[in-house]
């Protein structure tokens, strides 16, 4: 009885993953083909530029001075214990390029700009205002969700970017104030361990981290169904699929590239 | 606009944030307070009602969460011990000490902490999500007319569920992350699972940081997310503001909470952590 | 500026001078109301005018930002919320869009007031809800959740859990918003005849005016946050107020203003 409730529901979710990711898929490729030829509306895309990139600084540099610092206070045991000062640069920043920055900035990215663009485009569908355009002869995807994709894939690029550096200057501040390591202590111990590969190891995956964030966000915005609850749902599944994703995707893109 | 009007207009948008920021920072410590009271008085008064709203609540924050928090944990672990293996195969190629102390940095930090940020967008986000349409749809003033508060009856449950089972999460994430380093060291690095499974560096002071992390984690996330789902107003845009806003609440307090906490264990241990 | 004829003390709902605002806009600029015990008084106002406010403000499920309102003997104002419960416990609200939980069933939404009360047996509730789910005609719905319900079955669902405590007062918020005519009927008979057998005091918020007429005693009439008019509601078309009479029989000439459209909140 147990057993047979186990099972139907592991294959109820199994099923309902399948559809979605289904969904996630066919959306990719109705936003590819809107791309043949490349005509996007110049102004939607300019304002959700502004508006997921610009407005995000602030939280994205927060997330990744607390990552630097996290991750020069993990190093601390090791610098005190071995007083390796000149190698402790070398671990924090190593795990802050190629891990902790971009999927900490990520997951926070899913959840700002993320979440919010859900929120946006499942209260247009919840409002028929998406039935509007299409009566209007407008497609939706080309229309909403092209120019929503491209613009989080660029900033999260560029957040990444900037987040990387707060976050070193964050490793290093720490480095100062609680374990005592020089400033220039530390520049060499960056500049001597770390590699522009690891630097761009961090930024390539951030691409990807984009796609995956852009296209969860706006399948769950576009499908929900009932009301202000329904609004409710589709951001909570919208971010869970995306901190999956980068999970999953960070994963394979380590491999392929290790 | 001349300068002066310029920098006025700027010092009081900048006041009015300010305000705005300390009223909402009064107003979740006063979910806090009431949330805490509320426990209290639920342990005084039994009620039936209210159990059976906790067994349902820790089945949705624990059991729901499982699956996602084995995936997101383990795959974490493969990539970490892969990058270090990576790193150090590059310098001294000694690959005896990666085990031991990966499951130093898992137990003190990575175990709880990622779990936590984890069950901020899963568990944030649906509460949230569930306590904004109540709001909205003005089911919580209905609880309020039938003389029910709405903290003890929505918040406080989950409350106890979200803490209790972001420490039972911890642990078993944790145990994920480990065990899927290890076979990643095993398969691509060729590291013998006996080297990498070796506890000789864990020391109690490691299980208490993780468990304090995973209490103030467990803590913190129902809080913020009840708060901006009763602060909802509006409709649908109302409710996702109001999850959006949790999901960013609940990560951020989840990383500066495990900033606060390893700053303040390094400061009492004299960095001999 | 009139304001509502005294009624001596033995009034169950008493606003005197009530103000709110919500930011820059004054919702409620001044109100003095009251409703004697027993009474069925009808409010209606042209939209976003707060008589939904209004309707809150009486339970203490908002603060007014001055004056004092009285409910059943007892101040609602600058009471902590757990001090108010048992009083909201004596007052049946239908609230505009139903509010039912939507995790509960019909028959649990209905039992719901009851189960908080406490005081009665399990049977005792069940027996008391099966009888009022019959009285508004949804026998043999007790189990549907309530996602299932059409719009009139909800409302009546809200009737039934606003009424099946015996509340002292009950206040229906848009009792027949959404509905067709004749469903609007068979819910103001209903409302009728409960209100005959419990003697309860009636706060009615309609924009329905015709079918709201024939259920209350009085109407009054909230315009730019004000009470602008109190009468009998069998002659509230011949009012001599002549912005009731134009809001009564729909003139699209007459002296009301229209007010910025903003949403009633």
């Amino acid at each position: 009885m147990i057993g047979e409730r186990l099972v139907s529901g592991i294959g109820a979710s199994a099923l309902r993953i399948t559809q979605e990711v289904g969904g996630i898929v066919v959306l990719t490729g109705q936003v590819l083909r809107a791309l043949v030829p490349p005509r996007i509306d110049g102004r939607e895309l300019v304002k959700n530029l502004h508006k997921m990139g610009n407005r995000s600084v602030p939280i994205v540099a927060l997330t990744a001075f607390f990552a630097g610092a996290l991750m020069m206070l993990q190093a601390g045991p090791f610098v005190k214990k071995f007083g390796a000062t000149s190698l402790a640069g070398w671990g924090a920043g190593y795990a802050v390029l190629r891990e902790i920055g971009p999927i900490l900035i990520a997951l926070m990215f899913s959840g700002r700009v993320g979440a919010n663009n859900t929120a946006e485009l499942s209260t247009m569908t919840v409002t028929e205002q998406l039935d509007g355009l299409r009566a209007l002869a407008i497609d939706p995807v080309k229309f909403l969700v092209v120019p929503r994709v491209i613009a989080m894939m660029v900033m999260l690029v560029a957040l990444t970017v900037i987040g990387d550096l707060v976050a070193l200057a964050g490793a290093t501040l720490v480095g100062r104030v609680m374990l005592g390591i020089d400033w220039s202590t530390m520049y060499y111990s960056f500049a001597d361990n770390l590699t522009p590969y690891d630097f761009l190891h961090g930024v390539y995956k951030s691409i990807a981290f984009g796609a995956a964030i852009a296209m969860s966000s706006c399948y769950f915005g576009v499908t929900v169904r009932g009301g202000a609850v329904g609004v409710g749902k589709a951001v909570n599944a919208a971010v869970v699929a995306a901190a999956v994703s980068i999970m999953l995707l960070d994963f394979f893109l380590t491999y392929l590239t290790g | 606009m001349t300068v002066a009007g310029f920098l006025t207009t700027r010092i009081t948008a900048l006041g009015a944030a300010v305000l705005a920021a300390t009223r909402a920072g009064v107003e979740l410590w006063l979910v806090y307070v009431s949330t805490i009271a509320g426990i209290v008085r639920g342990f005084s008064r039994k009620n039936r009602r209210n159990r059976g709203e906790l067994a349902r609540q820790l089945h949705a924050v624990g059991n729901k969460s499982l699956v996602f928090i084995i995936v997101t944990l383990g795959f974490i672990g493969m990539v970490m011990t892969y990058q270090a293996c990576l790193q150090l195969g590059r310098v001294t190629g000694d690959y005896s000490q990666v085990g031991s102390q990966f499951l130093r940095l898992i137990v003190s930090d990575f175990g709880p902490t990622l779990t936590g940020l984890m069950l901020a967008t899963r568990v944030g986000a649906g509460i949230a999500a569930e306590i904004g349409s109540m709001k909205v749809t003005e089911q919580i003033d209905a609880l309020r007319m039938s003389g029910v508060l709405p903290i003890d009856h929505l918040i406080v449950p989950r409350f106890v569920a979200c803490v209790v089972m972001t420490l039972a999460l911890s642990v078993i994430g944790s145990l994920v992350m480990y065990g899927a380093g290890g076979l990643t060291a095993q398969y691509s690095f060729g590291v013998n699972p006996h080297t990498f499974y070796d506890l000789s560096f864990i020391r109690p002071r490691h299980v208490v940081l993780m468990v304090v992390k995973a209490l103030a984690y467990g803590a913190a996330i129902p809080i913020v997310a009840g708060f901006c789902g009763l602060r909802a107003r509006g409709s649908s845009e109302g409710v996702g503001w109001a999850t959006t806003a949790a999901v960013i609440g609940g990560s951020f307090a989840v990383i500066v909470l495990d900033f606060i906490i390893s700053a303040a264990a390094l400061f009492v241990t004299g960095g001999d952590l | 500026m009139t304001t509502a004829p005294l009624v001596g003390g033995d009034a169950t709902i008493r606003f005197v001078d009530v103000r709110k605002r919500y930011g820059r806009r004054v919702v409620l600029d001044g109100i003095s109301l009251e409703v004697a015990r027993g009474g069925r008084l009808g409010l209606i106002g042209p939209a976003a005018t707060g008589k939904s406010v209004l309707c809150k403000l009486a339970c203490g499920l908002e603060e007014p930002d001055g004056g004092t309102i009285q409910v059943l003997a007892e101040s609602v104002v600058g009471r902590r919320e757990a001090d108010l419960g048992p009083l909201r416990r004596r007052i049946g609200m239908l609230f505009q869009n139903y509010a039912l939980f939507d995790f509960l069933t019909v028959e649990q939404n209905v039992a719901f007031p009851l189960e908080q009360r406490g005081g009665m047996t399990a049977d005792a509730i069940a027996e008391r809800v099966a009888e009022r789910l019959r009285a508004v005609g949804l026998a043999g719905s007790e189990r549907k959740l309530t996602a299932e319900l059409s719009g009139g079955m909800k409302k009546r669902v809200g009737i039934a859990r606003a009424t099946v405590a015996d509340a002292e007062l009950v206040i229906y918020d848009e009792p027949s918003a959404g509905l067709d005519p004749v469903t609007t009927q068979k819910i103001y008979d209903l409302l009728a005849a409960d209100q005959e057998r419990t003697r309860a005091t009636v706060l009615a918020v309609s924009s329905d005016v015709v079918a709201l007429a024939r259920f209350v005693d009085e109407i009054a009439f909230l315009y730019h946050g004000k009470i602008t008019y109190r009468g009998p509601a069998a002659t509230i078309a011949d009012a001599p107020d002549p912005l009731v009479r134009q809001f009564v029989r729909g003139d699209l000439e007459g002296p009301l203003e229209e007010r910025g459209a903003e949403a009633a909140t």
